[in-house]
């Protein structure tokens, strides 16, 4: 076996700064080997990117090691001299950031920036760092290098950003690397691709890497050694493969069986019951942490902390109760739908947007298609999937459906009326059938209004329930059907967790019943036990009020789970369109393939193959 | 080069604005000051005068035309460069405002300076003690600096300096027996130009103290916006993305901290800028400087209407010769303004 470039054991870290201390980390134990990648798995606030900011040493105020070791390289890197740290990072130790746009310095070029981290780590002075920069892009497959360290990070896609960032970060062929969702703000296709270039980059250099994501499939497929982590603590940790073929304990059977498939027959969602424990209520916390939302809990499991037991080969889990695992099983799928009904709600004929640049003396006025002679139905309760990549003219598509455009060329029919016009009298027939959800609830609710006064809003408008004890008691008759305590009607949206913020999202658009909802993009972004909560709260919506939905995604597998149909876009046009089974099972346009291909598959023995060939980079 | 492109493009196009924006002020100084219950034609005569010989003036001076034609013979004459002939000074306005404007220029372009080093060093500090005990003694000092007006420091100053230790001159711009060259009319520039060298810093004597005054009142807020944006730029991945690369705190406050903190700032400098201009007058009473501020003061005690008119103009084009040099300053540290 050969040394262990990082290693941890019983590391504890603590916030011990504030009024109460409380744990943040405890008890790691993990080796990782030149050339090899661990996966650190769980939701938000599992303390996956608190790892990250151990080794480094930047932890939040008042966060400290309070016990353990932590090790590069046979060095211990919590007592080794600032100095010493600091000129490990980014020369030994190096950094994959989560958002690649704002990973880079805004008002510098990329060549300024390139130039000042190539001086740094020693590799290039003088005017040779220019050679030494385009050498670097080329080995992350970034064409027209020249051109690329003249531009500005705001000119560039988030794909280039990332792809610049490996660039930095590989230069100095680091012997550790540490990424942290570094593909979660991407489309799908862009992910596998940046996914399978870090591999590369990384089995070119040795590279012992940790690879931070949420996405227990996708850390299956690179990794070699998965550690899931539940509150602070590992739940299990094992060979990537054996663990996801067949998880010990119930959290990580849990995660996987709450994300939809991709491929295979379609199963139920199974849902994680409320959240993770906080971490300041971990210290009162007896049992195992996870107890209260594990489906396998019996009496002993509150009573002690289970410790990590080996369970395989160098495979262990924290769960007295392991054998019981694999009898955790999704539920029943409602049985499908019949969408044989028919009846059409929302028509679109030949719809175009095109947008012209803004006059200029300088330049000729150009105009493009954002959506290019679509057409679609969507029927009485029916759910229609919109997926394809950012740029593809899904969510310029929704806005001139729910009306915040007006379509240049084609016609939108809505419940038999024409409403292309989008005047005052096509805006108020509209507003009464179809509602939009909005993708980010932080910025969709206004944090100054009570959630009650949020969820009522349509009615301001339409005039119904005007008064304010009507509603009051409309709000909290939304709020159980979404599944928040009635108490949260006097709430702000700061009070609330992710999850439940785009509930009252939801809310806010069910108001006044519309017939029709467009969602776009409302669940990515959130963890996936959150998501199976959404999912299944959408569902169940449905079946109370028989609404229809056109669902916007970047996310396959969530299409293929809720959508009865879906639709396939690509640069303005709609490719593929069909019954979302048979079009994910047997898609016949290339796009649609390469879409499918790059989502990590379901079952961890087989290949993943995605596209790599990018169709063009967008240099100017 | 594309910089160059886009700033030219700004260039014209706020030249382009400015145009319908001078027009309206110089209306708007016209009309209003027409409406005050003063006759400029009894004013232009003495004291003596006959009723027949003021009738006869107005008609001289145009006033008895509709309110329109005076503005365009005005208007006219003030493309030619000809604001009108001060009533009390009996001398053309031009050439007051030609004496007195580069005097306020200098005072108010050190005076900035003045602010930018106390508002960026202040800042600095601001920023370094956060999150220390000093820092609540730092932000009680500088909202006490905050709360104290311009006019209080020129007397604090003067008392101090000027009359307490006498260390420093407080009145006018030169003392006596100065010789006084006119090159441009900028005083400390002439004196340079001309090799006279006594000359010049016996006029930078005379000016620390009123530039002092106005840079320590001005520079409060310069300290607080650029602590404030630091505060949220630190808070950016990028600043992480730089440490976790290695490189030294001083290098990233420098290049990723300030680089990005100093836009707020200088658009908050600008409008400081612009606002020196009227901003300087209670302080050049005080040090009878002989500048626009005590010409205005002067023009407005005798109701001085073409001096009041050449002053108001002055302030407006000034105002808007800052507000382009400041966005084409924006254009050139902050690529995202620039076209794609």
């Amino acid at each position: 076996m050969a040394n262990p470039i990082l290693s941890a054991q019983g590391l504890c870290v603590e916030s011990v700064g504030g009024a109460e201390s409380f744990p943040v980390l405890t008890d790691l134990n993990f080796s990782l080997e030149p050339g090899k990648i661990l996966g650190l798995v769980g939701e938000s606030g599992a303390g996956k990117s608190m790892i990250g900011r151990t080794i480094s040493q930047y932890l939040p105020k008042g966060f400290t090691v309070t016990r353990g070791m932590l090790k590069f390289d046979g060095e211990d890197l919590v007592g080794m001299v600032p100095e010493r740290r600091r000129n490990l990072l980014g020369r030994e130790i190096a950094f994959i950031p989560q958002e690649p746009l704002s990973g880079l310095n805004p008002v510098l070029s990329v060549g300024q920036q390139m130039k000042e981290h190539l001086a740094r780590i020693g590799l290039a002075s003088g005017e040779n760092w220019r050679q030494r920069a385009l050498k670097e892009f080329e080995a992350v497959h970034l064409p027209h290098g020249a051109a690329l360290l003249d531009k500005y990070p705001h000119q560039l896609s988030g794909g280039m950003c990332q792809r610049i960032l490996i660039a930095m970060a590989f230069a100095s062929r680091p012997r550790l690397l540490i990424a942290d969702e570094p593909t979660t703000a991407l489309d799908v296709t862009i992910q596998a691709r940046i996914v399978k270039l870090i591999a590369e980059m990384q089995k070119r250099d040795g590279t012992a890497v940790i690879f931070i994501t949420h996405d227990l499939r996708l850390a299956s497929q690179i990794s070699d050694e998965i550690m899931v982590l539940y509150a602070g603590r590992p739940a299990e940790r094992g060979p990537a493969k054996q663990l996801f073929s067949a998880p010990a304990h119930p959290y990580t059977r849990c995660l996987q069986l709450a994300n939809p498939t991709i491929t295979g027959p379609r199963r139920g969602l199974f849902i994680l019951p409320e959240r993770m424990p906080g971490l300041r209520v971990l210290k009162e916390l007896k049992g195992c942490r996870f107890a209260s939302r594990c489906p396998n809990a019996i009496e002993a499991c509150t009573q002690a902390e289970p410790p990590l037991a080996e369970i395989g080969a160098n495979h262990i889990a924290a769960c007295i109760r392991t054998e019981k695992t694999p009898e955790i099983v999704p539920p029943r799928l409602a049985p499908g739908r019949e969408s044989s009904s028919a009846k059409i709600h929302l028509c679109g004929e030949k719809l175009t947007k095109s947008y012209t640049t803004a006059w200029s003396p300088f330049a000729l006025r150009t105009s493009f298609k954002a959506v290019n002679s679509v057409d679609f139905t969507l029927g009485e309760g029916e759910f229609v999937g919109i997926v394809g990549e950012s740029g593809s003219g899904k969510s310029s598509l929704a806005r001139l459906v729910v009306g915040l455009d007006t379509p240049t060329e084609g016609q939108i029919t809505l419940a038999g009326r024409d409403v292309t016009a989008n005047g005052n009298s096509e805006r108020a027939y509209r507003r009464d059938y179809i509602q939009m959800v909005f993708q980010d609830p932080q910025s969709a609710l206004n944090p100054r209004r009570r959630i009650g006064s949020i969820v009522t809003q349509a009615n301001e408008a339409s005039g119904l329930h005007s008064s304010t004890q009507e509603r009051m008691d409309r709000a909290a008759e939304l709020l159980k059907e979404i599944g928040l305590p009635p108490d949260a009607a006097m709430r702000f949206p700061s009070q609330l967790s992710g999850g439940q913020k785009q509930r009252v999202n939801i809310a806010r658009a069910l108001c006044t019943l519309p017939k029709i909802l467009v969602a776009d993009e409302i669940v990515s972004g959130l963890d996936v036990s959150v998501q199976a909560q959404l999912l299944d709260l959408l569902l169940k919506l449905r079946d109370e009020h028989g609404f229809s939905m056109l669902f916007i995604s970047h996310d396959l597998s969530v299409v293929r789970y809720l959508c009865d149909r879906v639709m396939v876009m690509y640069r303005g046009k709609v490719v593929e369109s069909g019954k979302t089974e048979a079009v994910f099972a047997d898609p016949q346009h290339a796009y649609t393939r390469s879409l499918l291909a790059a989502v990590p598959p379901d079952d961890v023995n087989m290949d993943w193959s995605p596209v790599l060939a990018e169709a063009g980079y967008q240099v100017e | 080069m594309r910089m160059f492109a886009t700033i030219a493009k700004l260039l014209v196009k706020r030249v382009l604005t400015a145009i319908p924006i001078l027009l309206v002020v110089s209306a708007l100084l016209f009309c209003i000051l027409r409406v005050l219950p003063v006759d400029p034609a009894a004013m232009s005569l003495p004291p003596n005068a006959t009723v027949q010989e003021v009738e006869a003036m107005r008609k001289e001076m145009g006033l008895d035309r509709p309110i329109y034609e005076q503005y365009g013979i005005w208007l006219g004459k003030l493309l030619q460069g000809d604001i009108g002939r001060s009533i009390h000074f009996r001398q053309d306005v031009t050439s007051l405002i030609g004496t007195t404007l580069p005097a306020t220029v200098e005072l108010a372009v050190i005076a900035m300076m003045v602010a930018t080093v106390f508002g960026l060093a202040g800042g600095l500090f601001l920023f370094y003690v956060r999150g220390t005990r000093a820092e609540a003694v730092m932000d009680f000092v500088s909202i006490l600096l905050l709360s104290l007006p311009e006019f209080l420091w020129s007397l604090f100053l003067l008392l101090i300096f000027g009359v307490f230790f006498e260390v420093l001159p407080f009145t006018g711009r030169l003392s006596p027996g100065f010789e006084r060259p006119v090159v441009t009319g900028f005083l400390l520039l002439d004196s340079l130009i001309t090799g006279n060298i006594s000359t010049f810093f016996n006029a930078l004597e005379h000016m620390i103290l009123p530039c002092l005054a106005l840079g320590i009142a001005l520079s409060p807020s310069l300290m607080r916006v650029l602590r404030s944006s630091l505060l949220d730029v630190y808070q950016d991945d990028y600043i992480q993305q730089a440490r976790l690369r290695g490189l030294s705190e001083k290098r990233i406050l420098v290049r990723h901290g300030l680089k990005n903190a100093i836009l707020p700032t200088l658009s908050l400098m600008g409008v400081q800028f612009g606002f020196l201009f009227g901003g300087t007058l209670l302080v050049e009473i005080i040090y009878s400087y002989p500048g626009m501020g005590n010409l205005m003061v002067d023009a407005i005690r005798n109701a001085d209407l073409p001096i009041i008119q050449g002053a108001g103009l002055t302030y407006c084009i000034a105002v808007l010769v800052i507000s382009i040099a400041v966005d084409s300053l924006y254009l050139i540290l902050n690529p995202k303004l620039r076209a794609r």
